[in-house]
């Protein structure tokens, strides 16, 4: 699904200016900056331990930064203010032996026009589960009822800890969609996620963090930039990287063993060349891969060490 | 407001819910019902006494182990993480869910009265509003150190442990559990460091005649302090992260809190509330003038004989500084001025046994005081009953093993002192009842022809 067009208001709803929290003395926040529109869904990549969860706690005022401010629509959340946001959190949960419909109520009752709990049920597909208890849900009708919940006060900031952390396929697919409604009615979204498809698939703009600083802020599309595929090649023996010297659709030829992986804007060129190497040269080319270059692509080569060397969770 | 009633009610539907929170919350307060009704089978009319005792393990379990497993559990579930994102204070729904406990607490005790009185024939209370505000003074104290053990458990077996080092002390010598008139006096004392005993002090008040209105204000003040003091440490240290270490001063709040037993404790020492607590069927008052009359006199030993000194009837004033000292503290002296004659009695008898014992130089004349004090301040029948039972009952009541304010600082062994005052309490009780003769002193057995 592409993401949906920058939302024409001016006004950012959520600003956040130089953003420092340091956990015994290792910041895990260093600096951040971060706007949001209304109708925008910004998302934030990275790894384990980049500091996604410690942005969005300061964002929803439950933790307190060391340096710099978070504003909600021009009300600073440190203070506790009453403004409409909206959260779902990634370790949060509910008694066992509640009801989703029970939980919407409650919820509700702390808000002076909150949406209807029916209203919500239908529209999360958590009818026919209205009365079971919570232990009894499963991993998706969990995440979606608390999805449900972080709207249960018609927010106008959302805030999403990895939502879909753990859905299958297509609960995930089922989760998006609710997300984009959400963004349709002008919500501004700030979201965490560790899935580079889910970024590119929901997100007007992702912002790279790692080690509590964003690295890059973007579109996905401006993220990936021309250089926009990625080849990989198995073969014995691998090919020397001089084959692709020359070819000016290639930004960067990696070694690896067995093979090469290589970036480019047109992979066209890059099959030619080593089908010509291979003959001339009576190697065997056991596999090749095109796909499109990913964010966490980007995420790597922006930081230099490979995806999943994650560290502390939720940090 | 509609969220926190929402909340309030939801905490009771969900303890509804929860086969676990019903059967401790309301099968356990009646098997120790059960219980209590078989090992007081004799008692008439039944669990009368013992209502008070009932109640608080009640109350104590429902706060101490209901309330912080409950508020730990939803923790370690994140449920608290996500309240804190509702745009109240997360206070307030703690409030809610100690007002629901109370409710659970207050139903499991009524359960508990009903079926007393159903299945025993217990009478209800005498006075209902005692009941009320007593079971309201012991919420505030157990439900503000149950908050305390939630705030300092990092999880549900943690409570378990914290929650059973308030729970099993003050059942087993606190008062709660074990009467306090089957503990031995140390123990007994140790009571008066514990909320429990306040606690069970009050409820059973509800079902006597008549009550002391002071007794009833210390014990709720004490209560109130008590669970103020946890509550506050508890609020301050609570937490509402699923994975939030222990906060730092913990250990200093908490020891904060426990102070304010040890100040309860204190004054209620210091105010003589802790005086020790006699079983009913050893008190002095039960015995009959039969028993007194059966009393024998032979065989004691002369009274200018190294054991049982006793100065004759004195003359004059007395010569030695330290007896003249010994006169003085003696006419103000608390153990021998208690509400309980037949204590204060003992106290007194045990003066003389102490003088003897350490062969104080005014070993006779102290003993001679002695017996000037109590036949001057005790009426006959008081005194007669008191020697009686000193005589009879030596091992019931308490003794009094030193008094450095009366000049007897060193310490006898406690049954040293216990059968020396028999010996006394018989010299004494021989003058009174004109068995021996003031002009004739008991003869030694070596002064005997």
């Amino acid at each position: 699904m592409p993401p949906a067009p920058q939302a024409h208001s001016s006004a950012d709803l959520v600003e956040v200016n130089g953003l420092v929290k340091r956990y015994d003395g290792v910041a895990a926040l260093d600096g951040v900056d971060l706007h949001i529109r209304a109708g925008e869904i910004v998302g934030l990549l990275g790894r384990n331990g980049a500091g996604k969860t410690t942005l969005l706690e300061c964002v929803l005022g439950l933790r307190t930064p060391d340096a710099g401010t978070v504003r909600i629509q021009k009300t600073d959340a440190n203070r506790g203010e009453a403004v409409r946001v909206g959260a779902q959190l990634q370790t949060a949960g509910l008694q066992d032996h509640l009801t989703p419909r029970e939980a919407l109520m409650l919820f509700a009752g702390f808000y002076e026009q909150p949406a209807k709990p029916d209203a919500l049920l239908r529209r999360f597909g958590l009818e026919e589960k209205a009365n079971a208890k919570f232990a009894t849900l499963s991993t998706g009708q969990k995440q979606r009822l608390f999805l449900a919940l972080a709207l249960v006060n018609r927010p106008q900031v959302l805030v999403l800890d990895e939502p879909t952390a753990g859905l299958d396929p297509v609960s995930r697919r089922d989760l998006h969609t609710l997300i984009l409604e959400a963004r349709a009615e002008g919500c501004a979204v700030l979201l965490s996620t560790h899935y580079g498809e889910e970024a590119e698939t929901l997100c007007d703009r992702v912002a790279i963090l790692d080690q509590g600083r964003i690295l890059k802020m973007d579109t996905p599309s401006a993220l990936r930039g021309p250089v926009g595929t990625v080849v990989t090649i198995a073969s014995a023996p691998a090919p020397a990287v001089e084959i692709f010297q020359g070819l000016p659709e290639v930004a960067g030829v990696e070694p690896q063993p067995g093979g090469c992986v290589v970036r480019t804007s047109d992979p066209v060129p890059v099959l030619a060349a080593v089908t010509r190497w291979a003959e001339a040269r009576g190697a065997q080319v056991t596999d090749v891969r095109v796909r499109p270059r990913s964010l966490e692509d980007i995420v790597v080569e922006l930081t230099g060490r490979p995806w999943e060397t994650g560290t502390v969770e939720g940090v | 407001m509609r969220g926190l009633w929402q909340h309030f009610l939801l905490s009771l539907r969900l303890n509804a819910r929860n086969r676990h929170a019903l059967a401790y919350g309301y099968l356990m307060p009646v098997f120790f019902l059960f219980a209590f009704a078989s090992v007081f089978a004799a008692d008439t009319p039944p669990l009368r006494g013992q209502m008070g005792q009932l109640l608080v393990i009640t109350i104590l379990g429902g706060a101490c182990f209901g309330l912080p497993t409950t508020l730990v559990s939803e923790r370690e579930r994140g449920v608290w993480r996500r309240y804190r994102l509702l745009p109240i204070p997360v206070s307030r729904l703690v409030v809610s869910a100690l007002l629901a406990r109370l409710v659970i607490v207050v139903s499991a005790a009524a359960l508990q009265i009903v079926l007393a009185r159903l299945v025993y024939g217990t009478p209800w209370p005498e006075h209902g509003w005692l009941l009320a505000v007593g079971v309201l003074a012991s919420m505030i104290a157990f439900l503000g150190l149950g908050l305390l053990v939630a705030a300092l458990a990092n999880d549900v077996p943690s409570v378990q442990g914290l929650g059973q080092a308030i729970f099993l002390p003050m059942i087993l010598i606190g008062g709660v559990g074990v009467p306090l008139a089957a503990l031995p006096v140390w123990a007994q004392r140790v009571a008066g460091f514990m909320p429990g005993r306040y606690a069970v002090e009050w409820l059973q008040a509800a079902w006597n005649p008549e009550f002391s209105a002071k007794q009833m204000m210390f014990d709720g003040v004490a209560l109130v302090a008590i669970g103020v003091a946890a509550g506050i440490a508890g609020i301050k240290l609570f937490r509402w992260e699923p994975a939030a270490r222990r906060p730092r001063g913990a250990t200093k709040w908490a020891l904060g809190s426990l102070a304010v037993w040890l100040a309860v404790g204190g004054l209620a020492w210091q105010a003589g509330r802790l005086r020790a607590v006699l079983p009913e069927a050893a008190a002095w008052e039960t015995i009959a003038r039969e028993q007194i009359e059966r009393i024998t006199y032979e065989d004691l030993p002369g009274d200018n004989e190294v054991v049982t000194r006793l100065a004759p009837p004195l003359e004059g004033s007395l010569d030695d500084p330290r007896a003249v000292a010994f006169a003085k503290g003696l006419q103000t002296w608390q153990p021998g001025r208690l509400a309980n004659a037949g204590q204060s009695i003992r106290n007194l008898v045990a003066l003389a046994a102490i003088a003897d014992l350490c062969q104080d130089r005014c070993e006779a004349e102290m003993a001679r005081l002695v017996f000037d004090r109590l036949r001057t301040h005790f009426d006959h029948e008081d005194l007669t009953r008191g020697l009686a039972w000193v005589i009879l009952a030596p091992d019931e009541g308490t003794v009094v093993r030193q008094a450095p304010e009366l000049g007897l600082s060193r310490h006898p062994p406690e049954r040293a002192i216990r059968q020396r005052s028999i010996l006394y309490a018989q010299k004494f009780l021989g003058r009174i009842e004109k068995k021996i003769d003031e002009a004739m002193p008991a003869l030694g057995r070596t002064d005997r022809p």
